[in-house]
């Protein structure tokens, strides 16, 4: 068996992706997607100089590596009491659950995620609904994310 | 997304700037004089006089339908870049706005454009740091909602959060906030304005003081009136919108101060004491404002021709599909599942600073300021 863990700042979502891959002996992938779409969301605004764009555009970046570096290192010793082997992989999308669901069909047996999904622009959007649909294993949703 | 480079990066804009300028086309031959003709309510005409759904209006419920229906909620990659061109539509627009004005007119109308926002800017600065004092906001987020109700809306967020440290994923909800309220004022102000007898300089000085975001006072002038010329909406709007834009460094440089004082020193990108009002000014002077001044300068020397010269005409003439192709780009980036999250402190702010300058706005107006303009 193996389990897809779609990385945020749950706690929850973690310890319950942990556990599962602990009880049933699988393999535990954590997956977490760095967010490209802030150049996006902030698309439509015109006042603003490309050098006051550039420093929000680094500051969100700088907030993502931070983010990511603490998710990763949170999973890797969560997963190091419970003794699970976890793989851990970063990629960098402006779509964020489109990448979980890409990543999902990869073959794995189930999708552990909170919800809501705190990571990136998708605080904005409503990524489980869009995961549930379009998943292509199952899913377990685990609430608790503040 | 994958960059491009060269001719490639020029050939991506095409298929999204296809879609955005057809668009445009097909709302301006049709769309809009159909809409001129049709009877609703027994009067004709009425869709356009009275909701004012002139193209303006339609070329931005195009771009949120394409968004929100047809896209699915995100640009597709094949139009990103084209999309993306509607910021570069919409400052050529505003530096072309430069050529209804002589320096002269500008100095006339100016004082009190500069006297309502200098008021009503830092009016509401204070009262957002009062206000978010008051029900327990984080002060990076005060800093972040006040620049943002304060002055030009999502460019002032934008402007002021990394200065002041604020969460991203908050500024997030601080935008969708700012834009959702914008985006409602945008559609009831014409209505308003009309209903209330508005003179084009009362509905101009108004929106450019009470509204928060400066595309959607552009936006909600031309609603109003579509026509690009001395005396309309638009021309007394955008001097408003100027003034704003002048102000953001300022804005950004005392609001986040203020967010730096109090707060521990590390928790402050910049930290008070080493930002100065020069580098600030420097790092956020938005300069296609000199390229509006530059415009006026033409118009005041003679150099675009006399008052209803050939020159004058083919420039506002462009000046009008540059404004709708761009606003195509600007509705397809609303996103109604963003705004709908809009929620918690910041909506609370947003609301209550966005109503209160709305209304204040207003009612200075309609008591203080004459039908005529001195222009």
């Amino acid at each position: 068996m193996r389990i897809l863990l779609a990385l945020d700042d749950s706690a929850q979502a973690m310890d319950a992706a942990v556990r599962l891959a602990s009880e049933r002996g699988a393999g535990l992938t954590a997956l977490f997607v760095l967010d490209t779409g802030w150049s996006v969301y902030i698309g439509s605004d015109f006042l603003l100089g490309s050098h006051a764009r550039g420093d929000f555009l680094e500051y969100t970046r700088d907030d993502e590596y931070s983010q990511e570096h603490k998710a990763l290192a949170e999973i890797k010793k969560r997963a190091q009491v419970a003794g699970v082997a976890c793989e851990v992989k970063t990629v960098a999308s402006r779509h964020i659950a489109d990448e979980i669901i890409k990543e999902a069909a990869q073959g794995y047996d189930l999708l552990v995620m909170a919800a809501p999904f705190r990571r990136g622009l998708e605080v904005m959007r409503d990524a489980p609904s869009a995961i549930l649909k379009a998943a292509p294993c199952d899913v377990l949703f685990v609430r608790g994310g503040e | 997304m994958e960059e491009r480079k060269g001719m490639a990066q020029i050939l991506a804009i095409i298929p999204g700037l296809a879609v955005m300028v057809g668009t445009l086309y097909l709302l301006r031959t049709f769309v809009e004089p159909w809409m001129k003709d049709a009877v609703v309510f027994g009067q004709k005409g009425w869709l356009v006089q009275v909701l004012s759904l002139n193209y303006i209006l339609l070329s931005i419920i195009a771009g949120i339908i394409y968004r929100n229906v047809f896209f699915g909620g995100k640009i597709p990659d094949w139009a990103e870049a084209g999309f993306r061109t509607t910021r570069l539509f919409i400052k050529s627009g505003v530096i072309m706005l430069g050529c209804l004005y002589t320096l002269q007119k500008l100095a006339k109308v100016g004082g009190i454009a500069i006297t309502l926002i200098s008021v009503f800017v830092f009016g509401t600065v204070l009262f957002v740091i009062w206000y978010g004092k008051r029900i327990g906001m984080e002060r990076s987020m005060v800093g972040v909602m006040a620049a943002a109700c304060g002055v030009c809306g999502v460019s002032a967020a934008v402007a002021t959060s990394p200065g002041v440290k604020a969460k991203p994923s908050e500024v997030a909800l601080a935008i969708a906030t700012i834009l959702g309220f914008g985006i409602m004022t945008m559609f009831i102000s014409p209505f308003i304005g009309k209903a209330l007898s508005m003179s084009d300089y009362q509905f101009g000085a108004w929106v450019g003081t009470g509204i928060l975001n400066s595309g959607q006072v552009l936006a909600t002038c031309l609603a109003f009136n579509p026509t690009f010329a001395p005396g309309t909406a638009v021309a007394y709007g955008e001097i408003w919108n100027v003034v704003r834009v002048i102000s953001i460094p300022f804005v950004v440089f005392i609001v986040t101060t203020w967010a730096c004082k109090a707060e521990a020193a590390e928790s402050c990108a910049t930290g008070a004491d080493k930002m100065s009002l020069g580098k600030v000014f420097k790092d956020r002077f938005p300069v296609f404002v000199l390229g509006f001044f530059g415009m006026t300068a033409l118009s005041s020397l003679g150099w675009l021709g006399a008052e209803g010269s050939n020159t004058l005409h083919l420039i506002r003439d462009v000046m009008s599909w540059i404004f709708g192709i761009g606003l195509v780009g600007q509705g397809a980036y609303i996103d109604f599942r963003e705004l709908k999250t809009a929620g918690g402190k910041p909506l609370k702010v947003g609301l209550v600073a966005g109503t209160l300058k709305y209304v204040v706005a207003l009612l200075v107006i309609m008591f203080f300021v004459s039908k005529d303009a001195s222009f």
